[in-house]
């Protein structure tokens, strides 16, 4: 006997799941996928912000640019300094950059961005390290004096001596050291403070306290030195950060007392330059202002894109060159339709077509949610005042949307010119949308206007702008992004849903509604 | 307790309650999908070739005066129309109503046809509305037929019902037994059109008795005509019996399983089919204030020995 419909359908539906499920685990025990990878990391994009007044003269601006290391990826450096030129040589472990011009102008603008991806770093000192009476001589630089480190003076001795930091093994000097430098008061002072005078004044800001612990470090014999760099909180701003390194078995390890991380650099620090040097050196007499702006934004993490080596989809994007946002979009089509059924078939929310939402949704990627409604309108808004026009003239059907077509083209270049005069800038990216997905939804516009009248058509509109929304939240959904590229078989869960609400006779959530007189009488006799 | 005993009788209520109503998902998946073939669906989307079958079955239909395949046949048509009136214009592929036109007397002295409230209507237009729809401007398709009906008069009951136009009587066979049936009438507020969303009337039938039992405007029972004043419950369509016959002739003459059937009852000639429909909708029930669950149950009971 040939099996059932039923049959038939819950054997497909279980060979999905059941292969969705084994193929996923059999990657995590067998091929060492980790789950715990696929959750986003934070990538910061970093933007020095310099203005100067060269006033016709010759500029020179120094400064500093991160390299990457165990604690931080930079990646996608861009420069933009009209009229300097930009020039960059290694001293010593740092990257020095230059930019200089002649005759620059006042109001002249560098603005140099990387992105960098951190990773927090934590180091276990042994209890009990001793502290090595010889050290090579590129680290025996950091036991010496500088002019603002007054290693030798005698009350840098005295609070070492008080402190009990001047023998033992490395950790307690170092437990110690950071501790009195820690407790010292915070005080929010720009400008530089040397060792002395934060341990005479017992106050310090970043800088004051830092030298200080490389002070009493260096005393207590153990090399230290101060790190230059950034904490990178979204937002703009233009203070700089100070911390330390002390160098213990064989590694600069990092320490900041003012924001008490003990052998540890939080994420979010970005390395600049080791050293006690400035930020920033510029010709004397110009007028010079700076600023860091800093954005985070959430990416897959790089140990979920090597994790993905069977079926990897991604690495196939990257050979072909293909932009990760591609991928992305590709892979979460199906699960965007998937939240369009529920809304059509299990709430009952009318959508223009079925996969129209997922696709607006995916088309919004580059406008974000709120101005890909916005365009959708504003597109929607020139349909129907064509329509209107174009009743008077009873034209045939296809010629008709032909014209609609080149009315969502204008509209989408006026708008885009509208918006730029305005300094509207997301709204000029509407451009990006792609063309076929808008005039699809003109076309499905126009025809539920026609056919059903205005009321079903702004229905349906309201549907597809809801079920869009709800497409757009799931679709970029990271986590969930970074989950169908590592384990694409989730796809076969995703069908295996559609199969389930293939066969739901189930009503909608709308037809209780709609029924709710039939399902309050009692039964007929 | 005896609150959380309540609600759980009320939503067991609900849920023996919901079984009987059906929804779009069950509808499409218990009856369209299992009783319509998607390639017999032309036969209920085209209503000249419904028409076709229908004759050649003997289901009684209105007259075709005409029909027009193309912008060819245009002049001809129109010529042999001149002379005669009352009749419909509608396209073969045609929803909603849109691009039906309904002419009144052939006026010889202007030389065109009287419409509703004494307008002129002249061949060139009737040309051109012709022209219009083999050209497909009310199908969405590249191109259709244009046919011409004689105009129903329809029977005083409907006639008292909506003066302006036709109102029909809405069967639901399955697999050619009627399993319910309303009445559908346009009002002013529908702008004459038939459609319950757009503010018609629903007018239930009792199947047994063929008397009205219940009526529905705007998802709200009345007992009256919202505009007219006129009662609505308790009259007896005429002719009940043929009506439920020709439904039922209908919907054996097609391949399709599940259908909605509407039938005209005309003054002299009875009981016609104007149209059938492959995917009926659900307002019926709130029409009936009767779940078509329950409906099918019934009917079921009904055939058995």
């Amino acid at each position: 006997m040939p099996p059932s419909h039923a049959t038939k359908i819950t054997a497909v539906s279980a060979a999905l799941v059941l292969g969705g499920l084994g193929l996923m685990a059999y990657k995590v025990r067998a091929l060492g996928y980790v789950v715990s990878d696929v959750l986003p990391v934070t990538q910061y994009e970093v933007t020095y912000a310099i203005e100067l007044d060269g006033r016709g003269g010759e500029v020179k601006v120094r400064s500093f640019l991160p390299s990457s290391d165990a604690h931080q990826h930079v990646t996608e450096e861009k420069d933009v300094a009209l009229g300097l030129h930009l020039t960059q040589a290694m001293e010593g472990a740092n990257r020095v950059a230059t930019w200089t011009g002649d005759r620059v102008p006042d109001g002249a603008q560098i603005r140099h961005t990387f992105k960098v991806l951190p990773h927090r770093m934590r180091y276990e000192v042994s209890p009990d390290l001793p502290v090595p009476t010889a050290y090579p001589a590129s680290v025996a630089v950091s036991l010496r004096p500088e002019k603002e480190i007054q290693v030798d003076a005698p009350e840098i001795a005295a609070l070492l001596g008080r402190l009990d930091a001047g023998q033992g093994p490395a950790l307690q000097r170092l437990t110690r050291i950071y501790q009195a430098t820690a407790d010292l008061r915070p005080r929010p002072f720009k400008g530089t403070t040397d060792a002395l005078t934060a341990l005479r004044l017992g106050e310090a800001s970043c800088n004051g306290k830092s030298r200080l612990f490389v002070a009493l470090a260096r005393k207590a014999g153990i090399p230290a030195r101060l790190v230059g760099g950034l904490i990178m909180t979204p937002g703009t701003k233009k203070t700089s950060h100070q911390w330390v390194e002390a160098w213990v078995a064989g590694h600069w390890v990092p320490f900041c007392p003012t924001n008490r991380h003990f052998a540890e650099l939080p994420e979010h620090y970005l390395t600049l330059y080791v050293g006690d040097e400035p930020l920033f050196r510029h010709t004397a007499d110009v007028n010079f202002d700076y600023r860091f702006e800093t954005h985070a934004t959430l990416i897959p993490s790089p140990a979920a894109k090597a994790s993905s080596t069977s079926f990897d989809v991604w690495g196939l994007f990257d050979r072909l060159h293909l932009p990760f946002s591609l991928l992305r979009t590709i892979l979460m089509l199906p699960v965007g339709a998937l939240v369009v059924v529920i809304f059509r078939n299990v709430i009952g929310m009318p959508t223009f077509g079925t996969f129209l939402p997922a696709l607006l949704a995916a088309s919004a990627g580059e406008t974000g949610a709120a101005w890909g409604v916005v365009t959708v309108v504003i597109v929607v808004a020139a349909v129907a005042a064509v329509r209107w026009v174009l009743q008077e003239l009873e034209l045939l059907h296809s010629p008709t949307l032909a014209i609609l077509l080149a009315a969502v083209v204008f509209t989408l270049l006026t708008t885009t010119l509208l918006a730029e005069r305005l300094g509207l800038a997301p709204l000029t990216k509407v451009t990006l949308f792609p063309i076929a997905v808008l005039a699809i939804c003109a076309e499905r516009f126009y025809l539920s206007l026609t056919e059903h009248g205005g009321r079903a058509a702004g229905q349906e509109l309201a549907g597809t702008l809801v079920v869009t929304l709800a497409c757009y939240v799931v679709m970029n959904s990271l986590a969930l992004q970074v989950l169908l590229i590592g384990f694409p078989e989730v796809l076969f869960l995703v069908i295996a849903a559609d199969i389930y609400l293939g066969r739901w006779v189930g009503m909608r959530l709308s037809e209780y509604l709609r029924f709710r007189g039939l399902l309050r009488r009692e039964a007929s006799p | 307790m005896t609150v959380v005993r309540a609600l759980r009788e009320r939503l067991g209520g609900l849920l023996a309650r919901r079984a009987r109503v059906v929804g779009i998902n069950r509808r499409n998946l218990t009856l369209v999908y299992p009783n319509n073939r998607r390639r017999d669906y032309p036969l209920a989307d085209d209503k000249l070739l419904a028409k076709e079958r229908f004759l050649a079955a003997g289901v009684p239909v209105p007259e075709t005066l005409a029909t027009c395949r193309g912008l060819f046949e245009v002049p001809t048509t129109v010529d042999a129309l001149v002379g005669h009136g009352a009749f419909v214009v509608k396209p073969a592929n045609g929803s909603g109503g849109g691009g039906i036109l309904v002419v009144g007397e052939w006026d010889q002295v202007a030389g065109a046809w009287r419409r509703a409230g004494g307008r002129l209507l002249t061949p060139l237009t009737m040309a051109r509305h012709l022209a219009d729809i083999v050209f497909g401007v009310h199908s969405n398709q590249l191109e259709d037929r244009a046919f011409v009906e004689r105009r129903v008069s329809p029977h005083a009951l409907f006639a008292g019902l909506w003066a302006d136009g036709l109102c029909d009587v809405r069967v639901i066979t399955l697999r050619a037994r009627p399993i319910m049936a309303m009445i559908r009438v346009p009002t002013a507020e529908s702008d004459g059109r038939a459609n319950l969303h757009q503010g018609g009337l629903g007018i239930a039938i009792d199947l047994a008795s063929g008397r009205t039992c219940r009526a529905l405007h705007r998802g709200r029972p009345v007992t009256h005509h919202p505009e007219s004043g006129a009662p609505l419950l308790g009259l007896d369509v005429p002719d009940w019996s043929a009506v439920l016959e020709t439904a039922r002739r209908a919907a054996a003459a097609v391949p399709l399983g599940y259908l909605g059937v509407d039938v005209v009852v005309d003054a002299e000639a009875g009981p016609l089919v104007l149209e059938i429909n492959a995917r009926p909708g659900l307002e019926i029930q709130n029409v009936l204030g009767l779940g078509l669950g329950e409906a099918l149950a019934a009917a079921a009971v009904a055939v058995a020995p």
